[in-house]
């Protein structure tokens, strides 16, 4: 369909286009409150259409692949006419880098397997007073696209993802302690028993409920917890923020602004990874981005359309989905070239030894509302925990810590031993001094 | 396409079989400050396919290609065999239906010229810009698509809509040097074209808010009394509470049953609050829901007692109560899950108003508007757009940051007075559970006191 497209647009868009087409196939096995409950199927495919005419872009999508590719032109053309000039150039063709996205054990799993995951983690996740849920997902994808300068690629990709959650309810305290696995093939045995370690160890030291300390404390934040403090500066990397001119880290390039231990990157060449892929949705080939280098901003990312606005080069960062225009979308953000570990480790990555007094944070509630790119942040806990003389001595629920994640970004007290993949994110615990921790 | 639906079914094996199909027509534009962003028309369509054998879970498949139809309709069978479910999963009764509800489209969106809407939101986006040169950046949204549904299922039910939504939204952001302040305006309709004329007051007020706000101070940390205007006590009650009252987190798991007794008390005798699928023109309004359920108006909480709770027909039937038109999914794309419609806090039948809750107010907080909020179960926080403090009685000046985090529990029993100026907060948005986002809803409520709550717009000591 996509040669039709892209033809059909060459013929009536004097500005050129480039389109993206994807299909696939997903299967997924559910477990509600400990037993086994659904098994589902997706089938989808559709088309996302972008054209240049008379200087003006404008951007169609469908799922009716039956449709007449001339009628998705037409929408096209139709969006361009109300659309602001933008002197986007479709990239021309460039070798891309060898990447195994496709493993043939996740496309070919039979049901029978992915429901044996659920049951063997079931089993293993299941006590007293506890319900369990368990989802497991499978899918297998194809992508092409194109443009009319010639350039384009196509790839096939497959991903599974295990999620866990353990609900345990006590009178009016509601706990619930969750982890999940995400890659490009089946998860390992080993990995498999690390989902269980993680949940069983954060659900032990959660039993016991004590007060909260108080106070500018030490804080460890774990990797799952440390969504609050990566999302600013991950928006403040993104070149769209840039050209809005609401990134604090705007006019920093090349200036120290993070702890000289603070390296971050964008991976879309990770193997294993569901967000890896040899080209963009916008056919511009991957390559790995250094975005902050020792504390040092080094690079934002752009999309084509962000890039011609920001008269700069787009860095492959291009993301569609069917309906929409292309937006500027990390793949795998990575902390300091971590390299995850699939062994299960200790709670804190090795950083609770040193801590008097102190919390450590798997869980915030409200990350991402509010003024997030400004980095002040002031979250309630959802999961957290006390620290005292380096133990941990139960969970804290009134708890609210608070802060500006660029300040705290300055001053790293210290980097865990437990790097891992939360989503599309690699990072170890972290640890902060002087985070406000609040006691309500 | 009925007929095409029904001799799908036929073939269908498993003991229960439903077909969802849908065909969305949507546009969407987007301005960011007077750039406009993107102007898209968009045609989505696909179906869904849900059957359950004796002893079986459910299977279930969703497509974008219809000629896949009688495929998925076996495929779905297959997989309800394939996981064996013990008990067995019943449903609730609910007697067949047929109907063909095409819900007044006020003006159908369809028929108007993707340039007209974008007119209309540049004016809006405009009344934003106009208001002051703080006015640094806007962000400026309209939405609307019309779907045609049909449903049928194994059981007589045969079922074809036409449902609208309509949604605008603008963002304003004030700034003076290191200072950002913002307003949000939000409108949303399950209604058409004629129902978001004459709006730019709205769009004016927020951004004449979000340069107020820049001389505000911040609300002083504390616990104070606390009156929350209509929308922020509806988005409360929707997602501190709402949620709990969803049948399908009790049904299974005895620790939460035991949590939402029925009879238990939840707050002082002013507290009434339910959730109404049949209120008209209210963007969580259908006349079913994705089950063939027909919606209602269900009471959860009377007199502050916990009266009733939200079902699918699976959970009623697992909890020996009856349906009640809750079990709704986003798209073809998904199943249908217990979820709520348009939920609210009642006007308390004594008629008090607004001066009456804030009459013996020495010292509080008047909460206004939402920017957000997430509830973990029993522990929430919500950010307000902005408030004003009580100072004697009397509504006095503007402050900022207005943050409200509790425990559910506690902060529904202190509500203690509940005025008599009820309204629909008819927002755009939506409510997001299980990965299923933004599913329309509405929520309503009056002006609420909570006798004691925790305000905090910094917790730093």
């Amino acid at each position: 369909m996509i040669a039709q497209l892209i033809e059909a647009a060459r013929r009536r868009a004097d500005g050129g286009a480039d389109a993206l087409w994807r299909r696939f196939e997903r299967t997924t096995v559910a477990f509600e409150w400990g037993r086994l409950k659904s098994a589902g199927t997706t089938e989808e495919a559709g088309a996302n259409l972008r054209v240049r005419s008379r200087g003006r872009v404008g951007v169609a999508g469908t799922t009716a692949t039956d449709a007449a590719p001339d009628e998705l032109v037409a929408r096209a053309l139709a969006s361009a006419e109300l659309g602001e000039e933008l002197d986007l150039a479709f990239p021309t063709q460039a070798p891309l880098p060898p990447l195994t996205t496709f493993f043939d054990r996740a496309a070919n799993a039979p049901l029978d397997d992915l429901i044996g995951i659920g049951r063997s983690l079931l089993a293993r996740l299941e006590r007293d007073g506890c319900r369990v849920n368990v989802a497991i997902e499978r899918e297998a994808t194809a992508t092409r696209v194109a443009n009319t300068a010639g350039a384009g690629g196509e790839y096939r990709g497959t991903g599974c993802g295990v999620s866990a959650d353990v609900w345990r309810i006590a009178g009016d305290d509601v706990l619930v302690v969750s982890d999940a696995l995400e890659g490009a093939d089946l998860p390992s045995d080993e990995a498999l028993a690390a989902l269980v370690v993680s949940i069983n160890a954060r659900l032990d030291h959660a039993l016991r409920v004590v007060a909260s300390p108080d106070g500018a404390l030490p804080v460890v934040f774990t990797p799952a917890g440390l969504s609050a403090l990566m999302l600013p500066v991950t928006q403040g990397l993104s070149g769209k923020a840039v050209l809005q001119g609401i990134s604090p880290l705007g006019a920093k390039v090349g200036e120290q602004v993070f702890d000289a231990r603070v390296s971050l990157t964008d991976d879309p060449l990770r193997v294993g990874r569901t967000a890896s892929r040899p080209l963009d949705d916008e056919c511009v080939p991957s390559r790995t981005t250094c975005l902050v280098e020792r504390g040092v901003v080094r690079r934002f990312i752009y999309d084509l359309e962000t890039a011609a606005r920001a008269k700069t080069k787009s860095t492959g960062h291009g993301a569609r989905g069917i309906f929409g225009k292309p937006v500027p979308a990390y793949t795998n953000i990575v902390l300091n070239g971590a390299a995850a570990r699939p062994a299960p480790l200790q709670l804190g990555g090795g950083l609770l030894g040193e801590i008097p007094e102190g919390l450590l944070v798997d869980e915030l509630i409200g990350v991402g509302q509010g003024n997030v790119t400004g980095g002040a942040f002031s979250h309630p806990v959802a999961l957290a925990y006390r620290i005292e003389r380096g133990e941990i001595t139960g969970r804290v629920k009134d708890a609210a810590v608070a802060g500006n994640a660029y300040e705290l970004w300055k001053r790293v007290a210290g980097f865990g031993n437990d790097a891992r993949w939360t989503g599309s994110r690699c990072a170890p615990s972290v640890l902060f001094e002087g985070v406000s921790v609040a006691r309500r | 396409m009925i007929d095409r639906l029904t001799a799908a079914l036929s073939r269908s094996r498993a003991d229960y079989t439903e077909i969802r199909v849908e065909r969305t027509w949507s546009t969407a534009v987007t301005f960011r400050g007077r750039r406009l962003e993107s102007a898209t028309a968009s045609e989505d369509q696909g179906g869904f396919v849900r059957a359950l054998h004796a002893g079986g879970g459910w299977g279930v498949a969703s497509f974008t290609s219809l000629d896949r139809l009688d495929a998925m309709v076996a495929r779905a069978g297959e997989l309800s065999r394939a996981v064996p479910v013990d008990p067995p999963i019943r449903l609730g009764d609910v007697p067949s239906h047929h109907a063909d509800a095409l819900l007044d489209l006020d003006g159908d969106v369809r028929g108007v010229p993707i340039a007209e809407k974008k007119r209309l939101l540049e004016a809006y986006n405009g009344a934003m810009l106009g208001v002051s040169d703080r006015i640094v950046d806007t962000l400026a949204v309209y939405r609307d698509e019309v779907s045609e549904y049909w449903y049928v299922n194994s059981q007589g039910t045969i079922l074809h809509e036409l449902r609208p939504d309509i949604t605008l939204s603008g963002t304003a952001v004030a700034r003076r040097d290191g200072t950002i302040e913002k307003g949000l305006e939000s409108i949303g309709m399950r209604r058409g074209w004629h129902s978001v004329q004459d709006k730019a007051a709205g769009f004016r007020a927020v951004a004449e808010r979000a340069v107020a706000l820049l001389d505000a101070p911040t609300v002083k940390g504390g616990t104070y009394p606390v009156i929350l205007d209509p929308e922020l006590a509806g988005v409360f009650i929707h997602e501190a509470f709402g949620h709990l009252s969803e049948a399908d987190f009790v049904y299974e798991n005895p620790q939460a049953r035991e949590m939402m007794t029925l009879g238990r008390r939840f707050g002082k005798p002013v507290l009434n609050v339910g959730d109404n699928g049949a209120a008209p023109g209210l963007r969580g309004t259908l006349p079913f829901d994705d089950e063939g359920t027909p919606t209602q108006d269900t009471a959860l909480i009377e007199d502050g007692i916990l009266v009733g709770r939200l079902h699918s027909r699976e959970t009623a039937a697992a909890m020996g109560e009856r349906p009640t038109g809750n079990a709704r999914a986003i798209s073809f794309r998904h199943a249908p899950i217990v979820r709520m419609t348009n939920t609210y806090i009642a006007d308390a039948p004594a008629g008090r108003t607004f001066d009456d809750l804030i009459r013996d107010v020495k010292l509080g907080v008047y909460a206004c508007g939402a920017f957000g909020g997430q509830t973990m179960l029993e522990n929430f926080s919500f950010t307000a757009a902005y408030g004003r403090m009580i100072r004697d009685g009397q509504v006095a000046e503007l402050v900022k940051d207005v943050v409200l985090a509790g425990n559910l529990f506690q902060t529904l029993d202190r509500i203690d007075h509940i005025a008599g100026d009820f309204r629909w907060n008819q927002m755009g948005g939506g409510c997001g559970k299980a990965g299923q986002f933004p599913l329309p809803v509405t929520e309503g409520a009056p002006h609420v006191r909570i006798e004691e709550a925790l305000v905090g717009g910094d917790v730093a000591p």
